[in-house]
C-alpha cells in the first residue's frame, strides 16, 4: 500500500504540473484509526498529503456530482463504476476527468475490527496480508480478508472498468463468488418472516441519512423524504416512516447499485441496509443480465425497453 | 418486503379491453378480501415517544 | 461532598428495591454498540462500556415526541379540542450514564429552561429523572471533556457518581435526588476519608489520561464576522456530505421540528430531533434557503457551538467533549480540529503589521 501511496502522490503532483486537471480527488490520512478522509487537493505541494490505504472506502465519484472543473480522480472498482455511472446519467462529463484507476485489495471494516478489539483501538497498520490493531494493553493481527467489509468480501469488480492510467498493475479478480447467499436467505423467508426480518433491522435506525448521503447515487436536489409540499413520508421515527425510507430509497437504486458498500459504511448504527440494494441487484443480473456501471454505451434496464423483457409478473 | 403474496398485483390492461379489467378487478378484489384487512405499511398514528 | 459504600455484591439487589419506586434505565449491548434502554426487573445494566452510542439525551427529549392530540370524532367527549399528549413523567433512573453526557443536561437547560420560556416536555422529564453516573477511568483518545468544562469524574448535573474500585462502588451522592434513590436502594453505608481521597486519587489518574486539549480561549474574542468568512470553511466542508450523525449522536444538540400528522379524525403534534446540516431546516416557506449550500451548513454547526453559543451565554463552549462525533463522522470531520482553526484563527498580515 505504501507503493501506492508514493505513486498515488506522483500522479497527482504531475498532474497538477502540467495543469492536466484543476483539482485532484482523493484521500488524506484521517484524526482517528481506519478513517481516511476524501479531500480535493489543488496544487502540486498538497500532493505529499494524500494517501492509500486499506481504509479508502468512501465512495469517491459521490464527489463530483454536477462539478464544473476538471479533476483528476483515483478510483476502485467500485468508484469506477459509480463513475461510468454518473456520465451515463450527466452528472458529470467524460472530458473532465482523468481517472487514475486503483486496483483494489478490498477495504476493512473498521466497525467490525473496532467490535472484535478488547478495548479502545488506538493505531492500525497493516503489511501485505495482515491488519495490525493496537490499544492499550492489546495487539491483534488479522488476516486482512477475514476483516474486509462486507461487500468487499464478495466483490468481482475489483479492477476500474475506466481509467486513462493505473496506480499498479490489475489484480485478479476473484473467480467463484457467491454474492448473493444473504439476499436467498431472505427471499426464502414468509412474508410475515421477512415483515419481522426487516423490523429487526431497521430497529437502531435514526434517519440521520448517512447512508443516503454517502452514496454516489443519492443526488436529487430534494430527495422524497425531504420535500415538504406534498409530504410524501412522516419524518417522526415511526416504524413504518423508517422503512419507507428504506425500501423506496434502495427501489431508486436499482440498477444503479454497484454495492461499493458506502451505505453500510457511513451508517453510525450498524445497519446493513445493503440487503435491499442488494436484492435488486441479484434481480437486474437475473433478468436483465445487467451489472451497473460496467459499459458507458449500454442503457441501464430501466432506462431501455425490449420486447422480450420479463413480464411474468402482469396478469 | 414482508407484504403477503398477492396483495400486490399488476396488470396491463388496453382502454379497449374493459372485459379484462372487470376481470381482474374482481380476481383482485376476492383475493384481497381473502387475505383480510392489511396490517403491514399502515399506519393509524405515529408510533413515537 | 457524601460517599457511600455499595459492595458489588448488593449493586443487583439495591437496583430490584430501586426498581419499586422507579423506573430504571441503563446501557444495555445491541449488536456492535451500546444503547440506553429500560432495564426488565432483575435486569442490571451493562457496565463495561466505554460509553453509548447514542448518548443520553433522548431520554429526557426523545428523538420523535408527541405534544399535543386531538379528535374530531364527536362521540369522544374531549373532540375538537387540542389536548396535551399523556405521559409516563413517574420517577425515573439511569444508570451509567457517563459525566459529560450528565453535564449535557446542564448545558442544554440553557436553552430549554430561560427565564423567558420554560419547555414543559423538557423540564417535567428532566424533574423525574436521577442520574447515577459512572465515572470514567479509561478515557477514550477521541475524549476531550477536561477541554469542554467537564471530566472524566465530574459531577455536573448527576445525582450520584459511582467510582469503580474494585470490590465496592464509592458512590459520591451530590444532591437530594440522589440521596433519595440511594435511600430507595437501600444503600446506605458511609465511606470514610480513604475513600474521598481514593475517589480523588482515580480522578487525577484519569485526568492525566485525557491525551486529547483544545484551545478554547480565543475563541470569545474572535470577530463573529472575520470568523464567519474565514478562508478554513471550504476546506473544512469539503468531504460533509450533510448526515446527521454529529447532531444526533450529539449530547448537546437541542434543535428540533414541529410536525403535525393527520390520520383519518385524528392528529398529534410531533416535534422531532432536526439537523442544521439538513437543507430542509433552513427552507423558508417562500422556497429561499438562505442556508442552501453545504459550506454554509457545515459552519453554521461549528460557528453556533463554538462561537454564538460561547458570546450568548458566556459559559464556554456547546460542547462537552464525549467526542461521539469524532468517532463516528464518516468522513472523520473532526470539531477538535475545526475549533483549533478557529480559535488560533488570525486575519492573515495582523500579526505583522507593517510600519512606514
Amino acid at each position: 500500500m505504501r507503493a501506492y501511496t508514493e505513486k498515488i502522490r506522483e500522479i497527482a503532483r504531475r498532474l497538477l504540473e502540467a495543469c492536466t486537471v484543476e483539482r485532484v480527488l482523493g484521500f488524506r490520512r484521517g484524526s482517528v484509526p481506519m478513517m481516511n478522509a476524501p479531500c480535493f487537493v489543488k496544487t502540486p505541494a498538497e500532493a505529499a498529503n494524500l494517501v492509500w490505504d486499506s481504509n479508502c472506502g468512501i465512495n469517491l465519484a459521490n464527489y463530483l456530482t454536477s462539478r464544473s472543473e476538471k479533476i483528476g480522480i483515483f478510483a476502485k472498482g467500485c468508484d469506477s463504476r459509480n463513475i461510468v455511472t454518473h456520465i451515463i446519467e450527466n452528472k458529470i462529463r467524460r472530458e473532465q476527468l482523468v481517472i487514475i484507476g486503483v486496483p483494489c485489495h478490498g477495504m476493512i471494516d473498521r466497525h467490525r475490527i473496532a467490535a472484535m478489539a478488547d478495548g479502545e483501538i488506538r493505531e492500525v497498520v497493516e503489511d501485505e496480508n495482515n491488519i495490525i490493531v493496537q490499544g492499550d494493553g492489546f495487539k491483534k493481527v488479522h488476516n486482512r480478508h477475514d476483516v474486509l467489509q462486507a461487500n468487499c468480501a464478495v466483490c468481482t469488480h475489483r479492477n476500474p472498468v475506466i481509467y486513462d492510467e493505473l496506480v499498479a498493475d490489475l489484480v485478479e479478480e476473484p473467480g467463484d463468488v457467491d454474492r448473493y447467499r444473504d439476499v436467498r436467505e431472505i427471499e426464502a423467508l414468509s412474508a410475515e418472516g421477512k415483515w419481522d426480518f426487516f423490523d429487526d433491522l431497521l430497529h437502531d435506525c435514526i434517519r440521520c441519512y448517512a447512508c443516503r448521503n454517502a452514496c454516489p447515487l443519492c443526488y436529487c436536489p430534494t430527495c422524497f423524504v425531504d420535500e415538504s409540499r406534498p409530504q410524501w413520508v412522516g419524518k417522526s421515527q415511526d416504524p413504518v416512516d423508517v422503512r419507507t425510507f428504506h425500501f423506496l430509497r434502495a427501489y431508486h437504486c436499482a440498477g444503479r447499485c454497484t454495492d461499493c458498500g458506502a451505505c453500510e459504511r457511513a451508517c453510525p448504527v450498524g445497519i446493513n441496509m445493503r440487503v435491499f440494494t442488494k436484492k435488486l441487484e441479484k434481480d437486474c443480473l437475473e433478468k436483465f443480465g445487467w451489472e451497473a456501471g460496467l459499459s458507458l454505451e449500454a442503457r441501464p434496464p430501466l432506462d431501455a425497453y425490449r420486447p422480450d423483457d420479463p413480464d411474468d409478473f402482469i396478469r | 418486503m414482508g407484504i403477503e403474496p398477492g396483495r400486490l398485483q399488476f396488470s396491463w390492461i388496453s382502454s379497449a379491453e374493459a372485459t379484462k379489467f372487470v376481470e381482474v378487478a374482481q380476481a383482485v378484489t376476492e383475493t384481497v378480501k381473502a387475505l383480510g384487512p392489511n396490517t403491514h405499511f399502515v399506519k393509524h398514528e405515529a408510533k413515537v415517544a | 461532598m457524601k460517599v457511600i459504600y455499595i459492595e458489588k455484591a448488593q449493586w443487583a439487589s439495591g437496583l430490584e428495591k430501586a426498581g419499586d419506586s422507579f423506573r430504571l434505565w441503563g446501557p444495555v449491548r445491541r449488536g456492535q454498540f451500546y444503547a440506553f434502554e429500560e432495564l426488565a426487573g432483575g435486569q442490571v445494566p451493562a457496565l463495561d462500556f466505554r460509553n453509548t452510542r447514542l448518548s443520553a439525551k433522548g431520554l429526557v427529549y426523545p428523538q420523535s415526541e408527541k405534544m399535543f392530540e386531538y379528535t374530531l370524532d364527536p362521540g369522544q367527549p374531549d373532540h375538537d379540542l387540542l389536548k396535551e399528549a399523556q405521559k409516563d413523567y413517574s420517577p425515573r433512573a439511569v444508570l451509567g450514564i457517563r459525566p459529560c453526557d450528565a453535564d449535557a443536561f446542564e448545558l442544554v437547560a440553557r436553552n430549554f429552561d430561560t427565564p423567558e420560556y420554560q419547555d414543559p416536555y423538557w423540564l417535567r422529564a428532566r424533574e423525574a429523572v436521577t442520574l447515577v453516573g459512572l465515572a470514567c477511568a479509561a478515557p477514550c483518545s477521541t475524549c476531550f471533556c477536561t477541554s469542554a468544562g467537564s471530566g472524566p469524574f465530574s459531577t455536573k448535573g448527576l445525582d450520584i457518581l459511582l467510582v469503580d474500585s474494585g470490590g465496592n462502588f464509592l458512590a459520591q451522592v451530590a444532591t437530594p435526588k440522589g440521596e433519595a434513590f440511594a435511600q430507595a436502594a437501600g444503600w446506605r453505608q458511609p465511606a470514610d476519608d480513604a475513600a474521598a481521597a481514593e475517589i480523588d486519587r482515580q480522578r487525577q489518574v484519569a485526568e492525566a489520561r485525557i491525551d486529547s486539549h483544545v484551545a478554547t480561549e480565543r475563541l470569545r474574542q474572535q470577530d463573529t464576522l472575520t470568523l464567519h468568512a474565514a478562508p478554513f470553511w471550504d476546506d473544512v466542508a469539503f468531504a460533509c456530505i450533510n448526515c446527521g450523525t454529529c447532531t444526533y449522536l450529539c449530547p448537546t444538540c437541542w434543535c428540533f421540528d414541529i410536525q403535525d400528522e393527520t390520520h383519518g379524525r385524528q392528529g398529534v403534534r410531533l416535534r422531532n430531533w432536526d439537523s442544521c446540516m439538513f437543507p430542509l431546516f433552513t427552507l423558508h416557506g417562500s422556497g429561499h434557503n438562505p442556508r442552501g449550500q453545504k459550506v454554509q451548513r457545515v459552519r453554521q454547526r461549528f460557528m453556533h457551538k463554538l462561537k454564538y453559543y460561547v458570546d450568548k451565554y458566556e459559559n464556554g463552549i456547546q460542547c462537552v467533549g464525549c467526542g461521539r462525533c469524532v468517532r463516528h463522522c464518516p468522513v472523520n470531520i473532526d470539531i477538535r480540529k475545526v475549533c483549533e482553526l478557529m480559535n488560533s484563527y488570525t486575519l492573515a498580515g495582523d500579526s505583522c503589521a507593517v510600519v512606514s
